[in-house]
């Protein structure tokens, strides 16, 4: 009952913090019952094998047995880290907006648990019907953080980032009640489970767009797509960024984006192999122009916000490429990408959201010679550009690295076109620091009636286990690859016919320890 | 020769006439003062629920009475219950609504329970003679219903143009029923549904006629493009509790008397048809949707979305025409009407509880400030409109789920696509009240914000329970349906 308990227990915590007493107790309220929430998710550790590709701690009830939906969820080494990348970000998150966050906090926070059931949720459901509920579920909290927490054109930017996210997902919807039918018909039973649907062999014809599988691939492909957000579909997430408060920005780059390139990884490509394989330079071509397009765009943006933002597109481009590379290299690399962008994209809407709570401004012009004022922030806002730019060391560079190795493994071209984006991703973060930190003291930075402190202790503990993570992830990545190991490998061996299996007790090289005996008897 | 089982299967029908009658008496009786409208609400009330479980004793076998001219099967068991279920909340709706509050009660309720005489002979007639009786008793309790509002100018009109419509209306339906007897030699629909395949594989041009005129009748009844330009008006005009009733109860009715006259293998002979059919759902879906973005008066946005519904509902009734499995997509048609009324009912009950004025409703930019003012209520409006929207886990979407799904099932791609794409569409206007609610900067005008009537806030906070607690547990219902409608044989 792990998973279930990690899934549903933010969602209790809301309704908690609905009901408590005292608006003066809900942030710490919140906070203790973040890092509660964290406790438990490392818990995983402890039942976890990373020896094994299956899944593992998987339940199973049956939900609508009529069209054969279920509440299956499980863990692999896919969506091991993913699930305690959200469980983590969540306490940084609440200490981040202590005082971002000055209206009706105490909705802000059940919308924020809320957000975290369903995001870990879809990361989880292994039934695709399961997974729809989650994916959308997870889209109604953050239209209201950042419809009602946002900034001037709030009310745009939440309807743009919600209708575009249907419109993908409902195609998807149908997609997969086609799924579920084709499996009626040759399986013998209707089923969403996605263990049973990846036996399926979808009807594929090379050279001909109208296939079943092709446009299976393409409508799940664009509901990804867009939650990505690839270039071309990418125009909602500026927007979205810019407008949403400091907490929601770190949440839907640090945890939204990644159920985009989840469902790729999870869905896509397992799902319908010779699609994948066949359209593969789609994608290729598709993330390696989103990333020299968004480093191009983000250059010239005079907003913080939306360079950062725009970086996500860039640094989302590698995940895609890395994905689609389909070898070894590339699919540990994109989640190891993955987990970086949470981190370093993570801390650098923390720092932007910091400076704005200070200034009320993040245009960069307006800034310049930060580095003499606010010297600690400026060593944290280096180390985290550096992670950003994948500087060796920090993680992002074994994420790049191992993607780019990928990337050329697949397509020498779009490659090359990727390495350039890492020089151009150099040029916009070190552009954007030598502005704001160093020359001529800016308007803002000058100005004497308002002094900048530096940053506070909270502030500063909010980014400690984010500065440590970036050198962690990038000194010792064996520990952390050492968990998707198994599960790359299955996928990449068997990516023409990728099948999961539920593992059914777990056992830990051999012997059974005394976790899994408990976790046994409580199973029985 | 009338038989007890004749009357067992009109029971539910006397109770209500007889709950009905008993508060006008008692006015009557009483030098024609009105009795207490808690008299007259329990009265009501306890017939619908007693109607309720005389149709529950008699349900689990198909039952025919006088002369096969009505059939209770499954499907009229769950369209009765749906239908009773939608008066019941309507005529709490009316307790204390603005237009009735201590005044015609107990008329308006009798007549309230007449059209639903009228509904439940609609559901249950298994010849169209009967299927006439009903969709004219209800209607004409309606018409009546509509011109008694006290607002002048709006609801006079609106019943004018729904009595001059309907009436239109309902001679071309009768005016098909005479063709189609022509041509088969019966009123029965069963006679009919038989030598629907012969009849058009012989391209019977009489016929063609007969059915397209009894679709058109039914079109008008369900606001289906281009029969659908009464709506707005009429819905807008409307007492808000006639309107929600007319939204729910007759939608049900009219929508398996349809399915009733669909229910034969034989259409498939005529392909045109089925795309005639597909372009007025298409047509409908997109219609509504379309219209609705553009309205700012709150009713009118709900009529028009209202219209689009019947579009989504129409793809489920050419999936039980067209398609190889008429059982299983009847039962979604069912499930999705469940899921309908639910939803459409809370949503008018809010407007019911906000509105001071009759006629002219509120506008979506009124409910600026519920938020602050009405947290529980503004909660429910946004649980039941992002149900409209189709956004899991709630009913709506499963709903949208199952009726999409049964389009797949008879490839009906383009209509599934269509309705996706509308779903879509459907989002902009269902979340901009959820917008005007939470996203704007409440000013002074919010204190004109004044909720009236326990029981309609009562309807609106426990149909958007339901809407979550179905959404998630929407399986046991689903059986149920399903073993009702199954068992019709």
């Amino acid at each position: 009952m792990l998973l279930s308990l990690i899934v549903f227990l933010p969602l209790l915590f809301a309704l908690v913090l609905a009901i408590l007493p005292k608006e003066s107790w809900i942030r710490p309220a919140a906070f203790g019952f973040a890092l509660i929430q964290f406790a438990v998710s490392l818990l995983l550790f402890k039942s976890f094998d990373p020896a094994t590709p299956a899944v593992q701690l998987a339940e199973f009830f049956p939900w609508v047995p009529a069209l054969g939906i279920s509440y299956l969820l499980g863990i692999d080494g896919i969506s091991f880290w993913l699930v305690l990348l959200t469980t983590f970000l969540l306490p940084v998150v609440v200490l981040g907006s202590w005082t971002a966050v000055d209206k009706k906090s105490r909705a802000f926070h059940c919308a924020l648990f809320a957000l975290q059931t369903a995001m870990l949720g879809s990361f989880v459901a292994l039934d695709l019907v399961l997974f729809y509920v989650f994916f959308e579920l997870s889209l109604v909290p953050m239209y209201f953080i950042i419809g009602i927490w946002g900034g001037q054109r709030r009310v745009y930017a939440t309807m743009k980032f919600f209708l575009y996210t249907m419109v993908g997902s409902l195609l998807m919807l149908l997609g997969i009640i086609y799924l579920m039918f084709t499996a009626r018909d040759t399986l013998g039973y209707m089923t969403a489970n996605v263990l049973e649907l990846y036996k399926l062999k979808v009807p594929f014809v090379a050279g001909e767009f109208l296939n079943p599988q092709s446009l299976l691939f393409f409508v799940f492909s664009l509901a990804f797509a867009i939650k990505v957000p690839m270039f071309p579909v990418h125009t909602w997430l500026p927007d979205a960024h810019v407008e949403a408060p400091t907490p929601g920005s770190v949440v839907l780059a640090g945890v939204m984006l990644k159920m985009g390139t989840y469902g790729f990884l999870r869905f896509v490509i397992p799902l319908f192999p010779e699609a994948a394989e066949h359209y593969a330079w789609v994608f290729l071509f598709l993330g390696a122009v989103g990333i020299v397009y968004g480093a191009l765009v983000a250059m010239v943006q005079p907003d913080m916000k939306k360079l950062v933002a725009y970086s996500s597109v860039s640094h989302m481009g590698y995940v895609v490429l890395g994905l689609f590379a389909m070898n070894s290299y590339g699919v540990t690399g994109a989640i190891y990408q993955m987990l970086n962008h949470g981190v370093s994209t993570g801390a650098l809407f923390l720092l932007v959201g910091m400076i704005y709570e200070r200034t009320h401004s993040r245009e960069i012009e307006r800034y310049g010679g930060l580095a003499k004022v606010m010297p600690i922030y400026t060593i944290l806002f280096f180390i985290v550009t550096l992670s950003s730019i994948a500087v060796p060391m920090t993680n992002g560079f074994v994420g790049e690295f191992l993607i780019l190795l990928g990337g050329f493994q697949a397509n020498k071209a779009f490659g090359s076109l990727a390495v350039v984006g890492v020089v151009l991703g150099a040029v916009y973060m070190l552009w954007m620091f030598k502005r704001v930190f160093f020359g001529e003291a800016g308007p803002l930075v000058k100005d004497e009636h308002h002094p900048l402190h530096d940053v506070g202790v909270r502030e500063f503990v909010v980014m400690v286990p984010l500065v440590i993570l970036i050198f962690w992830m990038g000194l010792m990545p064996e520990p952390f690859l050492k968990y998707t190991k198994a599960s790359v490998e299955h996928f990449v061996a068997n990516k023409d016919a990728y099948q999961l299996t539920i593992l059914e007790s777990p056992v830990e090289t051999g012997k059974l320890t005394a976790a899994a005996v408990a976790d046994q008897k409580e199973k029985k | 020769m009338i038989a007890l089982k004749d009357i067992l299967v009109v029971a539910p029908m006397l109770v209500l006439l007889v709950a009905s009658l008993i508060p006008v008496m008692i006015k009557v009786f009483n030098s024609n003062r009105e009795p207490a409208p808690f008299v007259t609400i329990a009265y009501s009330i306890l017939g619908l629920v007693a109607a309720g479980f005389l149709t529950a004793s008699m349900s689990g076998v198909k039952q025919t009475a006088f002369s096969d001219a009505l059939v209770l099967d499954g499907m009229g068991v769950w369209g009765t219950y749906l239908v009773l279920g939608s008066a019941a909340f309507a005529i709490m709706m009316a307790y204390d609504h603005v237009d009735t509050y201590k005044r015609l009660f107990s008329e308006k309720c009798f007549l309230m329970m007449g059209s639903v005489i009228g509904t439940l002979t609609l559901l249950l007639s298994n010849d169209l003679i009967v299927t006439f009786l009903g969709i004219e008793t209800m209607s004409l309790c309606i018409y009546i219903l509509i011109a008694m509002s006290r607002e002048e100018v709006l609801s006079k009109e609106a019943s004018f143009k729904y009595f001059v419509l309907g009436s239109f209306a309902s001679a071309i339906f009768l005016y098909g029923i005479a063709m189609i007897y022509g041509t088969v030699g019966s009123t029965q629909i069963p006679a009919i549904t038989a030598k629907v395949g012969e009849l058009l594989t012989n391209k019977n041009h009489l016929f063609y006629f007969g059915i397209g005129m009894l679709i058109l009748g039914f079109a008008f009844k369900v606001s289906i493009f281009p029969f659908h330009f009464w709506t707005p008006d009429v819905y807008q005009g409307s007492p808000t509790p006639i309107t929600a009733f007319m939204a729910t109860a007759v939608k049900t009715a009219t929508f398996i008397a349809m399915l009733r006259v669909f229910q034969s293998t034989g259409y498939q002979a005529e392909p045109k048809l089925m795309s005639a059919l597909s372009w007025l759902a298409v047509m409908t879906m997109t219609v509504g949707n379309t219209a609705a973005i553009l309205q700012k008066n709150f009713k009118r946005v709900l009529a028009y979305s209202s219209v689009a519904h019947s579009g989504y509902i129409m793809i489920g009734l050419i999936a039980a025409a067209f398609g190889d499995n008429y059982d299983s997509a009847a039962i979604i048609v069912l499930f999705y009407l469940f899921s309908y009324s639910i939803m459409t009912l809370g949503s008018f009950a809010l407007i019911g509880i906000l509105e001071k004025k009759v006629g002219v409703g509120l506008n979506v930019d009124d409910l600026k400030g519920l938020a602050k003012k009405h947290p529980v209520l503004a909660a429910a409006l946004t649980v039941i409109l992002f149900s409209l929207a189709g956004v899991p886990p709630t009913l709506g979407f499963f709903g949208k789920f199952s009726l999409f799904g049964v389009a797949i099932e008879q490839d009906l791609y383009w209509l599934a696509f269509w309705g996706v794409l509308n779903s879509v569409v459907s989002v902009y206007y269902y979340l901009r009240p959820v917008v005007v609610i939470y996203m704007t900067e409440s000013d002074e005008t919010s204190d004109e914000l004044v909720a009236t009537g326990g029981l309609a806030k009562a309807t609106l906070v426990f149909t958007a329970a339901l809407t979550v607690i179905i959404g998630l547990a929407s399986s046991p219902l689903l059986e149920m349906v399903r073993a009702a409608v199954l068992n019709r044989h």
